[in-house]
């Protein structure tokens, strides 16, 4: 049971399906995040990420499709699944007349912490957040590190993070990113929502994009670049060689002696090839930025090559 | 400079305020309308309405609630005697709703903020609303001018009447504007306006019925005193203006003085950890109701003190033949005091409702913002959160029904009312209005539960409600109609005995329409 329990996802969505009246926010949606991993999910506004995250708290009831979280049904065992989890949701609204000390310490209680146990005193330190103003007084990025303090201040199993770090500035981020890290290392499975792609980019062990309620990428961030063209430039001594006739090979560019194009893996090798003989004097490949996987994912279904995009 | 883009946020305002402002017009003229057009009819010659016009007159109940009928060979009088005043103060309602919203609701939003950013000057928020409630209350006393007319009333008095409910208006604009200045909370500056609306309409309550200069201090008494339809006083009429021009500038001020999205009350630092007792979806209603409930507790004692205390001094009312002949009727001063008192617990009943449903109403505000969805994130269940609106609600209400009791008890045995027995009496006499609160409450939290953003439902009800108890009868709708308010069900205690079939069925109704809403809220979706 024990053995089952730790290598059995802590997240599993399959074909997941939500419809609110005739619109379908959510479309066969997959998603499997496992035990102790940090899991970027990536989608554009309005892909229905905080739909599926709603769905995995048991606010919406699903359409279609099976989603679990431990292995319960998020539906109908919510409480016993929020026990062991943390969540921070995009837009986070505080209780006017609380102070952010009260609403910390009342979440931390919620979930069956002990706020006196906490680390609590410790992040309201490294987040540099005075916990004594209203709930009405803080701006947008004080709120978001209320639920953050709350949700970090207990060691729980599972951290639902929607798009954690909006409101906050690049130093302050820096800290959730420490954060983050001293959970993963012990233990706790984080499920990161983000709009910010150098910061899943640093954090995540595997991303899921998602378009339109449907999963389109998920894997690590390896084996997605590994899918994706590379940017090749190169400066040759001797005669340009013909490039555009090499398969896999797009948006080839000359300017005198330099020469710049994309490239899917299989192209490699002959480009490379090309280039030695004709006396490759400078040579830089880059491997796709997320940005791009981003915007490929986003533009194609299926995130294949994207037709007549210049980049 | 500083007023640059009045105008723009004037169209802004009206066309956000349409909806909103045109249904309350509809209903205010249509209820002027039926008042004016029904009272012709349902007493055809002058003697039946004098004789009706001496009747309100000489109950001491209905004088507090409407206010005296000055000249009883007029018409006009009689048919817009619920308008003059009690009306007067839906109308006020309407005022501080529409200037808190694009004032005080604005800057908490953060809405003036993003407007401050655009070239829109310091001062145009507030002189827009002010102008924006200006506007409707011209628009609002020009219809209630032309709908009486049209309903058969003479011109001259119409146009008086139309007059005092523009006042009205102006002044409710200043009054917003004032306390809208002072704390940085919507729902408080709210709260600060209702007050002092309440605490107008019980100075001239006392006024009328027993200290006559008390009525002066009121603009609820202004409208009875500027004797609209004979004899007009029209330099009464000033009055109105000058104060809502004194409260505007004084509002002008206090903003000058303070910055945006601050109040001019400093916000006190609250407590750096939370209580230990703030551990769940209950104690967190508690604590976030806790000021409103202190400030409703003391509003409702001050409330039941006040009309309590008028009970035993209606003496002075009764010197007229008319006044002599209906005590005679309902048996002597002790009934008649029991009458006023039924009719004070009967308002004070429906006015406690108020507080249900803005509970209600900020339960759904949570899940709009997204509060609710963090506390059931936590090992919150679903029927513990709606457990902790229903009983802050409904616990709520009934305590608030309990201290109206006591305190009318102690105001009517302070002022030399036969305390003895009575105290019990008039406990039990607000105490058996608690069904109908919990019927109305439970309603509202029905709409909650079908839809987070139905709340309005039940505000919406509870004024159709007191529509159909106030004028219901004088409209001759069908009985059922009438009947569809709780209120009216409600036994009339002191005056009647207790009946145990009303109280049982309206607590029972009440009671399903819970478990209905209970049933649907544990399995919608949250947002």
């Amino acid at each position: 049971m024990a053995a089952e329990e730790a290598t059995r996802p802590v997240i599993e969505v399959r074909g997941l399906v939500k419809r609110f009246g005739r619109a379908t926010a959510l479309d066969g949606l997959d998603l499997v995040v496992q035990r102790g991993e940090v899991h970027g999910f990536l989608g554009p506004n309005g892909a229905g990420k905080s739909t599926t995250i709603r769905a995995l708290l048991g606010l919406l009831q699903v359409s279609g499709g099976v989603a679990s979280v431990f292995g319960l049904d998020p539906w109908r065992d919510a409480v016993q699944i929020h026990r062991r989890l943390a969540y921070v949701p995009g837009d986070v609204s505080l209780w006017p007349n609380l102070s952010g000390g009260e609403t910390i310490d009342m979440l931390i209680r919620m979930r069956g912490g002990n706020p006196e146990q906490s680390r609590r005193e410790e992040l309201l330190e490294r987040f540099q957040l005075d916990p004594t103003k209203r709930g009405r007084a803080y701006s947008k990025g004080n709120r978001q590190k209320v639920a953050l303090v709350a949700a970090f201040a207990t060691e729980s199993e599972l951290l639902i993070l929607d798009e954690p770090t909006s409101g906050l500035d690049p130093l302050m981020e820096e800290v959730f990113n420490e954060c983050v890290a001293q959970h993963t290392e012990a233990g706790a499975t984080v499920l990161l929502s983000s709009h910010i792609l150098s910061e899943v980019e640093r954090l995540a062990n595997r991303v899921t994009i998602i378009r339109e309620g449907r999963t389109v990428e998920t894997g690590t961030l390896a084996d997605l670049r590994h899918l994706h063209r590379s940017h090749v430039r190169a400066d040759v001594s001797g005669a340009m060689p013909e490039l555009n006739g090499i398969a896999g090979v797009h948006d080839v560019t000359i300017t005198g002696s330099s020469v710049s194009c994309t490239v899917d893996p299989e192209g490699l090798s002959p480009v490379l090839e090309a280039l030695t003989r004709a006396g490759v004097r400078a040579l830089t490949s880059t491997p796709p930025t997320l940005e791009e996987l981003f915007l490929d994912a986003y533009r194609v279904p299926g995130g294949s090559a994207p037709e007549g995009s210049a980049r | 400079m500083t007023w640059t883009g009045t105008g723009l946020l004037l169209r802004h305002g009206l066309r956000r305020d349409r909806a909103l402002v045109g249904g309350w017009l509809v209903v205010l003229l249509g209820v002027c309308y039926a008042s004016a057009s029904a009272t012709a009819s349902l007493y055809p010659t002058v003697r039946e309405q004098v004789s009706a016009a001496e009747t309100i007159n000489a109950s001491p109940a209905i004088v507090a609630l409407y206010g005296p009928i000055l000249d009883v060979h007029n018409v006009g009088e009689l048919a817009m005697t619920k308008m003059t005043v009690l009306y007067a103060v839906f109308v006020a309602i309407m005022f501080l709703v529409v200037v808190r919203r694009h004032t005080r609701t604005d800057e908490e939003s953060g809405r003036a903020e993003l407007l401050g950013g655009t070239a829109i000057g310091r001062n145009a928020p507030m002189a827009a609303s002010v102008l924006e409630g200006a506007g409707i209350a011209l628009a609002l006393g020009l219809l209630a001018a032309v709908v009486d007319v049209v309903g058969g009333l003479p011109v001259r008095g119409s146009l008086f009447f139309g007059a005092s409910w523009f006042g009205i208006g102006l002044v409710a604009t200043g009054l917003t504007a004032v306390a809208c200045q002072l704390s940085a909370s919507a729902r408080t500056c709210a709260a600060i306006t209702g007050g002092a609306l309440g605490v107008l309409f019980l100075v001239r309550a006392v006024g009328d019925t027993s200290i006559g200069w008390l009525s002066w201090l009121s603009p609820f008494g202004w409208s009875t005193q500027l004797r609209a339809w004979s004899d007009t006083r029209w330099w009464v009429l000033l009055l109105y203006p000058v104060a809502a021009g004194l409260l505007v500038a004084l509002a002008q001020t206090l903003r000058a003085h303070r910055d945006l999205g601050s109040g001019l009350v400093a916000v006190r630092p609250g407590p750096a950890t939370g209580s230990p007792r703030l551990t769940d979806a209950i104690s967190l209603s508690v604590r976030v109701h806790g000021p409103m409930i202190a400030a409703w507790t003391g509003a409702v004692a001050v409330l039941g003190l006040v009309l309590g205390a008028i009970a035993p001094n209606i003496g002075d009312l009764l010197d007229s033949p008319a006044a002599r002949r209906m005590m005679e009727r309902v048996g002597g001063v002790g009934a008649l005091q029991d009458t006023l008192l039924t009719a004070e617990l009967s308002i004070s009943a429906v006015v406690i409702t108020c507080f249900a449903i803005a509970v209600v109403g900020h339960t759904g505000a949570d899940e709009q913002d997204g509060r609710t969805e963090q506390v059931l994130a936590t090992a919150t269940s679903r029927s513990r959160a709606f457990l902790a609106t229903l009983l802050v609600a409904g616990v709520g209400g009934s305590w608030l029904l309990l201290v109206t009791g006591v305190a009318t008890s102690l105001g009517f045995g302070a002022s030399g009312g036969a305390i003895g027995d009575s105290f019990g009496r008039i406990l039990a006499a607000a105490l058996v209005q608690a069904p109908a609160v919990w019927l109305v409450t439970a309603l509202a939290v029905a709409s909650f539960a079908l839809r987070s953003g139905w709340t309005f439902l039940g505000w919406a009800l509870l004024v159709l409600f007191l529509m159909l108890g106030q004028v219901g009868e004088l409209l001759k709708l069908p009985g059922w109609v009438i009947g569809l308010s709780p209120y009216g069900h409600v036994p009339k205690m002191p005056v009647e005995s207790f009946a145990l079939a009303p109280t049982l069925v309206l607590s029972g109704i009440a009671a399903a329409l819970c478990l209905g809403a209970w049933g649907r809220y544990r399995t919608r979706d949250i947002g």
